[in-house]
């Protein structure tokens, strides 16, 4: 796993969340990515995405010019923006997507941009590290699985893929076709087995976690409730863990369910990863390395049975 | 409006002095074109009146321009005295005049009694549009005895007063351009003659649904002869496969099998079953259409006794049915019940013929045993047949499919056993169908207590998988399926998931009510999502109630789809064997909307039925009552005339290269040898007159009859140098 064999370079947008509260998300991309001929760039300079629900249900225009900020600074790398996060993706890449097919706002946008003397010129693209990871073009299931050195033999992991990735359906181009399936997709799925673990479906997959579209900064009770059925339906396939794509979700997850114990006095303990984390663990990083003590829900039931 | 009169004022002194200087040029032009059509007149005698211009001459040309006000249509947004003013400075102009209604009785009589009056040559109206009014000022043309062909409309409403309503200044000014071109095109306007060509006393209906058998009654019984054409191996389509009729509730099969059996006993009908249209070639009054019969592996007793066999044939008896050991779904039962490679659709089909599935066949034989040597119906090698009949006009009948409704993944429909779609519903509950009629669900058998119906499952849908449009008959068939549920099963409760009810229909509103009353549920709401109960196979159904603005989730025993309709699969391809264009869902494009709803734009094709767009039964048989009327209207008359707009060959022009043969988009011209050069040669029935080879041909050998060269270059200059000729 020489440095050399990187075969593509991405910018690597962080986001607020994954560099905040999940650090373990940062280290495994950077380290598991690496192993897999993928070298992700930090992308300095960078400021929130802006968050999708926060920012765009107040001021389009302001919305706009962030996430195009974020993506001259990779335009000024010449690399294609590579990102952890459901929300980042639908900022980013929505943006990306509508500067680059509407002058109007293209030219509305570079007027503000003007001011910090840059411009956006629609040169690169914008990816989640999932789609990385599953389209072989990039990495693809096989190399994956010939990546592992700890596999999760014997865990049941349940997925969720997180609303902002897949929806809207119509506003979404992915190259590999079945990640284009909004109620039940399966290649997250595909990609948990390919670390040895045993994925698992539940009742109501697709249901938001509950965080999205500013819902927890707003109403938290009602956040939680959403929260706790998922957990509820989790819970009766009795899983091991649960990992997610975006650490937003994660955060509703993990600490949601301290809170939800604190509040409705239900207690799951359910351990919740973000993919990366999983396949930092399946390479054979140490929890330490992968930060997953930051964790709110105790890990370490999971990793009992995996290592 | 000062502002107006200036312009028109500056312009009117520059005017003469161009129409003198231009003026020789165009003489010139204008000797050519009498020289040259003759020239392509002996390749086609029956076209040299038509293409010989006898009398006018832009010189002595004089126009009559009549101005319409279609009440405030026009008058309401142009200054009409205006234009009166300055049309009757443009060259060739002898007359204007204006009135309320053009097309009105006396507003024609204006026009031919000008005519005469003023010895005109040439009859400009400016009104409305050549689709509407055309054939009436043509007619008013030929009252004030000129050739019906001298007529050019000026459309100053469709496309000035309507789009600029309220822009008086520029809606006028537009509206006396309008009339300077189609005043140049006037003065060169020739006498044309239309061509008439017979009608073959047939016709053929391609599809055997009620709307294409409704059609075939109706044209056999006005004493035509028509070949029937059916892709499946029994006539009755998406009919027969229903149990009940809304609001009437009488049974589908019951009122359908008479009329199947009328079709195959009439002897002004060839029934084609297990057949497609394979080709087509002519236009209307001559279509020669070749019919592939699939091979089917039984032969009728016809067939039977053609080959020798006499006494023989298939009679239907199935003895070979139970003797072939494939098993495979049978499709007419939505593949909820087994068939035998050699099968037949239902009991009661018409022909009573067996088909050979030779894609299933293992060809060992054991049929041609069982069917004995008596009989010796069946024949494991038999071919494809194709037949070449003519026909003076087609109706389309091709009907629809269920859109796969498993595409909106949300309702589960192929991941959920007892989701089901509307048609499956009605092969269940059916006295016929795999159950006995008994509804059951797919995943234990058991009879539901509640049934959901999901309507407007892929209609009205603007996400992008389903159809935008509404499906029409969805409503009506699922308070049907609930009346069914509450009749057959007791204490089943029907629980409608709806976003409107369109009952719109006679007596459909009113079924509505009593459906209501009969205790049906009704959920305003459209349905999120579906889910399954891993341990029961129950559905959990996930919908905003909108009446309430509350969410729900309803546990339910079985779902059903009412799922979106969609072309049937070959429509496409029929569709394009006869040149008709279809709207952008794929449903096959009528003439006019409103007005011509059976009729398209290839003359002599019709449409019949749901191919054209969704419909209920009753409006699919009024529909094809129609088409067999409109189709049947040429054969009576026994000869058609065709617009005499088609191209022809100035042959001394002509290379030979044959570009336009292959850019014609009727197929309507060829090469031929003559006196030892290769030109073209059109066939005048087939041309639309589009002009396609016309614009293209580099030599300028193609004469477009009635959109000549001279007639559009002086068009354009009259617009360009503002009137001047």
């Amino acid at each position: 796993m020489s440095e050399a064999g990187a075969n593509h370079k991405f910018a690597f947008y962080l986001g607020c969340i994954a560099p905040n509260r999940y650090p373990g998300v940062e280290s495994a991309s950077i380290k598991a990515m690496k192993k897999l001929g993928v070298e992700l760039v930090p992308l300095k300079g960078a400021s929130c995405c802006p968050a999708p629900g926060a920012f765009g249900s107040i001021d389009l225009n302001v919305f706009y010019a962030m996430a195009a900020r974020n993506l001259v600074l990779a335009e000024q790398m010449k690399m294609d923006i590579a990102l952890v996060c459901n929300g980042c993706y639908k900022s980013i890449w929505e943006v990306n997507h509508k500067l680059k097919h509407n002058k109007d706002l293209r030219d509305a946008v570079n007027e503000v941009l003007k001011e910090v003397d840059m411009e956006y010129k629609g040169t690169i693209n914008v990816y989640h590290t999932a789609e990385l990871l599953y389209n072989d073009k990039f990495i693809g299931v096989d190399k994956i699985r010939d990546s592992v050195t700890n596999p999760l033999t014997g865990a049941r992991i349940a997925v969720h893929y997180g609303c902002h990735l897949v929806k809207p359906h119509k506003d979404r181009e992915f190259e590999k076709e079945v990640m284009l399936n909004t109620e039940c997709p399966t290649w997250m799925e595909e990609l948990v087995a390919a670390l040895g673990a045993t994925p698992v479906e539940y009742r109501n997959k697709m249901q938001c976690c509950g965080a999205g579209g500013g819902v927890r900064g707003y109403d938290i009770v009602h956040a939680l409730d959403i929260t706790n059925e998922k957990l509820i339906n989790l819970k009766e396939e009795k899983v091991d863990a649960l990992t997610d794509i975006c650490p937003f979700c994660q955060l509703q997850f993990d600490r949601g369910q301290i809170e939800i114990q604190e509040k409705f006095g239900v207690t799951y303990n359910l351990p919740v990863l973000h993919f990366a984390e999983l396949l930092g663990l399946a390479q054979g990083m140490s929890p330490q390395d992968l930060g997953l003590d930051l964790h709110g829900i105790s890990c370490e039931p999971f990793l009992q049975k995996v290592l | 409006m000062a502002e107006k009169k200036k312009a028109t004022t500056k312009k009117t002194p520059s005017k003469k002095e161009d129409s003198k200087k231009v003026a020789p040029v165009k003489q010139e032009v204008k000797k050519q074109v009498p020289a040259a059509t003759p020239k392509a007149a002996p390749a086609k005698p029956a076209a040299a009146p038509a293409a010989v211009s006898s009398t006018t001459q832009q010189g002595d040309a004089r126009i009559g321009v009549f101005i319409c006000h279609c009440g405030t249509n026009i008058a309401g947004s142009m200054d009409i005295d205006a234009v009166q003013e300055s049309s009757k400075s443009i060259p060739h102009v002898a007359y204007v005049d204006n009135y309320k209604y053009m097309c009105s009785m006396p507003g024609q009589t204006v026009i031919h009694k000008a005519i005469k009056d003023h010895k005109l040559t040439g009859v400009v109206v400016a009104a409305c549009t050549p689709r509407l009014h055309e054939p009436t000022f043509r007619a008013a043309t030929k009252d004030g005895g000129l050739n019906p062909f001298r007529f050019e409309m000026a459309n100053i409403r469709d496309q000035n007063s309507w789009v600029h309503m309220h822009d008086r200044v520029g809606s006028t000014d537009k509206a006396i351009d309008a009339i300077k071109i189609a005043v140049a095109k006037a003065a060169l306007l020739q006498d044309l003659y239309p061509k008439s060509v017979p009608v073959e006393k047939a016709a053929m209906v391609v599809g055997a649904g009620v709307a294409g058998m409704q059609a075939s009654l109706d044209l056999a019984a006005a004493g035509i002869k028509t070949y029937l054409i059916e892709a499946d191996t029994s006539i009755g389509g998406r009919m027969s496969q229903l149990d009940k009729t809304f609001p009437t509730l009488d049974c589908s099969q019951c009122i359908l099998t008479p009329k199947m059996v009328d079709v195959g006993r009439d002897e002004n009908i060839e029934l084609y079953t297990y057949s497609e249209v394979h080709e087509v070639e002519g236009y209307i009054g001559n279509f020669d259409v070749t019919i592939r019969k699939k091979a089917r592996g039984v032969m009728t007793p016809k067939e039977a006794e053609a080959k020798g066999i006499v006494g023989g044939g298939c009679n239907g008896c199935g003895d070979c049915e139970t003797a072939c050991p494939v098993v495979k779904p049978n499709m007419f039962e939505v593949g909820m019940k087994p068939r035998k490679a050699i099968y037949i659709n239902h009991p009661q089909v018409v022909p009573l013929i067996y088909t050979i599935d030779f894609d299933s066949c293992v060809k060992c034989g054991i049929c041609v045993t069982a069917c004995g040597p008596e009989k010796r119906a069946i024949d494991l090698e038999s071919k494809d047949e194709f037949i070449k009949v003519k026909v003076g006009t087609v109706i389309l009948a091709t009907g629809y499919d269920i859109f796969p409704i498993e595409k909106k993944e949300e309702w589960g429909y192929k991941r959920f056993e007892n989701v089901i779609t509307s048609l499956e519903f009605e092969r269940l509950i059916c006295a016929s169908g795999p159950t006995g009629g008994h509804l059951v669900r797919p995943s234990d058998g058991q009879t539901p207590k509640r049934v959901a119906f999901v309507l407007c499952a892929g209609s009205r849908d603007n996400t992008g998988t389903g159809k935008p449009y509404c499906s029409r008959f969805c409503c009506m068939y699922s308070l049907k399926h609930a009346h069914q549920i509450i009749e057959k099963i007791p204490g089943c409760v029907p629980y409608l998931f709806y976003m409107d009810i369109r009952s719109f229909g006679k007596m459909y509103e009113e079924f509505y009510y009593r459906i209501q009353d009969e205790g049906a549920k009704f959920i305003r709401g459209r349905v999120a999502n579906i889910m399954e109960d891993k341990a029961t196979k129950n559905l959990h159904v996930m919908t905003d109630d909108t009446l309430l603005d509350r969410p729900i989730d309803m546990e339910v025993d079985m779902v059903v789809l009412a799922s979106a309709v969609q072309p049937s699969a070959d429509t496409n391809r029929t569709r394009k064997l006869f040149g008709v264009s279809c709207s952008m869902d794929g449903w096959l494009l009528e003439a006019h909307p409103k007005l011509n709803p059976c009729g398209t734009t290839t003359a002599g094709v019709f449409l019949a039925g749901v191919c054209q767009g969704p419909k209920d039964i009753p409006d699919t048989v009024a529909s094809a009552e129609g088409a067999a009327s409109a189709a049947s209207i040429p054969i009576h008359k026994g000869e058609v005339e065709l617009e005499p707009y088609f191209a022809s060959c100035i042959e001394e022009k002509c290379a030979g290269c044959g570009m336009c043969v292959n850019l014609c988009p009727y197929s309507a011209l060829s090469l031929v040898e003559k006196d030892g050069r290769t030109v073209m040669q059109v066939t005048e029935a087939k041309c639309k007159g589009c002009g396609t080879c016309g614009g293209f041909c580099p030599g300028g050998a193609i004469w477009m009859n009635h959109f000549t060269t001279p007639q559009i270059v002086a068009q354009i200059d009259a617009f360009l140098l503002g009137g001047e000729q």
